[in-house]
């Protein structure tokens, strides 16, 4: 291998919510653009990151304790409650609550000045960023190849090891 | 004496105003790539605070020097080729 590991970005992701699709793709851009060569392995439910309906990218704070859950809208008081802490975890089992999260979640990013999921994957295919469906769980989970995005690779964790660095691999 | 007289001729404006990281990064690095030519000069201007770090650590991994100009009302930095 010529490059050294330095040089280098590999990250296996396994998750398939909206919240953590994006420090992927946040981590793999920026490393792109400082030249570093990326590795994205997508396994399990992560393969919800390289659908290209990315309609099932949602996120709930049910078994979520960590997620902050604030209202992007309303006068400045209710913009300031943490609706996480503030109510009982049973609420979020509501028919509809992972869609109203999913839609507070999505507009606070874009009002924080993020960009669309879409839109940053975009960015790490146009940037270089290399990205592999892991086969044998698009197998497992029924998908088709043609369900993905362009630009990915199919394969599987030989493979990925192989192209990624002995010593580095960040698993998220 | 002569670096300083091509600071101050500034080519190429990119804006990432209310984008937040890592656009700021990613833009500076699209209009690099665009314009490959040694004698540009970039006026970035941004209003992620994130920046105030990120861009000069961009800058010293790219082998680029940088100038912060100002930080209010948005954040600018001047970067060019070494």
């Amino acid at each position: 291998m010529s490059e050294s590991s330095s040089e280098q970005l590999s990250i296996i992701h396994t998750k398939g919510t909206l919240d953590w699709a994006y420090p992927v793709f946040i981590l793999a851009s920026t490393a792109a653009a400082m030249d570093k060569k990326v590795e994205l392995f997508f396994t399990f439910y992560g393969l919800n990151c390289l659908l290209k309906d990315t309609s099932g990218l949602k996120v709930s704070p049910l078994g979520n304790p960590g997620m902050v859950m604030k209202s992007p809208v309303g006068p400045d008081w209710l913009k300031k409650v943490d609706w996480n802490k503030a109510l009982p975890g049973l609420v979020w089992t509501l028919p509809g609550a992972a869609k109203l999260a999913t839609w507070g979640f999505k507009k606070q990013m874009l009002l924080e000045g993020q960009v669309p999921v879409e839109e940053l994957r975009a960015l790490c295919l146009e940037l270089g960023v290399s990205m592999t469906a892991c086969q044998m769980t698009i197998d497992l989970m029924g998908y088709q190849q043609s369900d993905f995005i362009e630009s990915i690779s199919f394969s599987g964790a030989a493979t990925y090891f192989a192209n990624t660095p002995k010593t580095q691999s960040l698993f998220i | 004496m002569l670096c300083f007289l091509r600071v101050d001729v500034v080519d190429i404006r990119v804006d990432s105003k209310g984008l937040a990281c890592p656009m700021p990064v990613i833009k500076l690095k699209k209009a690099l790539t665009q314009n490959p030519e040694p004698e540009r000069v970039f006026l970035l201007a941004l209003t992620d605070e994130g920046g105030l770090k990120d861009i000069p650590a961009f800058c010293q991994q790219q082998k680029l020097e940088w100038v912060l100009l100002q930080e209010t009302p948005f954040i600018e930095f001047k970067v060019w080729r070494i």
